[in-house]
């Protein structure tokens, strides 16, 4: 079987449409996280296959960080923070039920293909080139709709961690980001994700008890 | 003309043959992630044999209805399978082949097994049609626009064209096909009432939508109705198994190309009914009325697969 590298990334990016589908009705916390881990997998096989493609080497790098932090760190911090807030599930959905979700998410993708057909066609050098742009801002625009439509301050750190991977897809294939920023993006999305864990499960309970919920987390604070 | 009356021949009995064998696979996959060891593989052969024999008992309020159904059920089905041809392509016929027509056979026998449910005056029986009918209310123009989505992109409305491409295509990873293939595998599950839609195992009257409907139903004319969900599993799995990995199925037909076809249908519809089973194993059943988010998947993937096919070749 002969692969064409660019058949292979439109692949991959039929797979990462699939997990940011998922990610819509997914209820389960822990298969959100493997979704998320999956997800980003994803997106550093696609940078691999663009570094095959090209020939920039940042994207070496950039596949690197990518599975160093998003998929092995951030996963296992989020699982870590499910096992500590007792919650399996984010059963609540606010404003959307997960079907006009999906069919709000369709919507999306399709207005910005059509928006981006106006004017990013001429100037990208092959069609991959859109498709990458349309699917990751896209993705950016789905991870808006799981922050907006889900309750649970956890899902909603989900929502955003894949707002960020489309960002991270729309630079690898149109605005070529600095690989500077990119190292500063993700050192921020760690940090986010730790600070939010300590808010995430403080929100809902008066001061005592946070300092009480408080204490599993001593152990990053501890040596 | 005779070559056709030998396929439709030859691919009906194949049909007959091995659909009650994926059945029974299904039931073996989900007895092994149970730590069973299940049924034999040909149960499902004995118990149609062990029906067929047995006497039919019609229920005093029970009409002709009753009486027809399995009958008009096996032939509406019988009529889809020469639509998905699983040995080799015949030369094209008028008619035969065109997707909406196949549609429309599978909903044929899908009303007639719900009249038949209704027709006995039992409550489970009209609860198990009225609820059949709820779910393919709302999975019905999914399906509509899944094989429209399956006419766009092989550019064809004929099944037969469709596989023929889809065989003589370069790239066997083509994305469209691919995004295609989740969408037919939501409606595989969907149509022969699989896990997350209803439990094909269970005689409890919360949970069953398609049992409900044959539970008046008795001797030949049971084995018939379970024989047509048999054939229509077969075909749906056939139809994914066409359009996603089409190697071996035969252009032309000949002893050895038909054989061939024949090994690795069996092959490749083997492993296609053990992962059914794994993910029937790995679900629960899902409440009734989050269904529509299963469908809206199974939408979402054909939406996005036009979108695919009209940003240009790919």
């Amino acid at each position: 079987m002969i692969f064409v590298p660019y058949d292979l990334i439109r692949v991959l990016f039929v797979l990462v449409l699939c997990t940011a589908a998922l990610m819509i009705t997914q209820r389960s916390l822990s298969s959100l996280f493997s979704i998320y881990a999956a997800q980003s997998l994803l997106l550093a096989f696609i940078a691999l296959a663009l570094l095959w493609k090209t020939g920039i080497e940042n994207l070496a790098f950039m596949a690197g960080l990518t599975i160093l932090s998003k998929v092995i760190v951030i996963p296992y911090v989020l699982n870590k923070i499910q096992k500590d807030i007792y919650t399996k599930r984010d059963l609540e959905f606010s404003y959307l039920s997960p079907v006009s979700s999906i069919l709000i998410s369709a919507a999306l993708v399709f207005v910005v293909y059509k928006s981006f057909s106006t004017f990013l066609v001429d100037l990208s050098r092959d069609k991959v080139f859109f498709l990458g742009a349309v699917m990751g801002v896209s993705l950016v625009l789905i991870g808006m709709l799981i922050i907006f439509s889900r309750k649970q301050m956890i899902t909603k750190i989900v929502g955003y961690l894949t707002m960020e991977n489309g960002v991270l897809l729309f630079s690898m294939f149109i605005a070529e980001l600095p690989f500077i920023i990119e190292v500063l993006i993700i050192l921020d999305l760690i940090i986010l994700t730790l600070i939010s864990a300590i808010l995430a499960f403080g929100l809902d309970s008066s001061m005592k008890e946070f300092h009480r919920k408080l204490n599993p987390f001593t152990f990053w604070f501890k040596k | 003309m005779t070559s056709f009356a030998g396929y439709v021949f030859l691919n009906t009995a194949f049909v007959l043959l091995i659909s009650p064998l994926f059945i029974s696979l299904i039931k073996k996959a989900k007895a092994w992630t149970q730590g069973r060891n299940g049924p034999p593989l040909l149960q499902t052969y004995f118990m149609l044999a062990k029906l067929m024999k047995k006497e039919v008992v019609y229920s005093s309020t029970s009409s002709v209805i009753m009486r027809i159904s399995p009958y008009l059920n096996l032939t509406f089905l019988l009529a889809a399978s020469v639509f998905v041809p699983l040995l080799f392509i015949p030369e094209p016929a008028a008619g035969i082949g065109n997707v909406f027509f196949f549609l429309y056979l599978l909903v044929g026998a899908k009303f007639f097994m719900a009249l038949a449910g209704l027709d006995a005056g039992s409550t489970f029986g009209g609860m198990g049609s009225s609820r059949e009918m709820t779910v393919s209310a709302v999975i019905e123009p999914v399906v509509i626009i899944v094989f429209a989505t399956l006419a766009f992109v092989f550019k064809t409305m004929n099944l037969h064209e469709m596989f023929a491409q889809s065989l003589g295509a370069s790239l066997p990873l083509n994305p469209a096909v691919l995004l295609i293939s989740i969408s037919l595998f939501i409606i595989l599950i969907v149509e022969t009432s699989r896990i997350p839609v209803d439990n094909p195992e269970t005689h409890l009257e919360l949970t069953m939508i398609h049992e409900a409907m044959d539970l008046e139903s008795s001797g030949p004319n049971l084995a018939m109705m379970e024989l047509s969900h048999a054939i229509k599993q077969t075909l749906l799995m056939g139809l994914l198994i066409n359009v996603l990995m089409p190697w071996g199925l035969a252009l032309e037909a000949g002893p050895v190309g038909i054989g061939v076809a024949a090994i690795m249908f069996i092959l490749k519809g083997s492993i296609l009914a053990v992962v059914v089973g794994f993910i029937e194993s790995s679900l629960a059943k899902m409440r009734l009325f989050r269904l529509p988010a299963l469908f809206m998947q199974a939408f979402f993937f054909a939406f996005v697969t036009i979108l695919f096919e009209v940003l240009g070749r790919l």
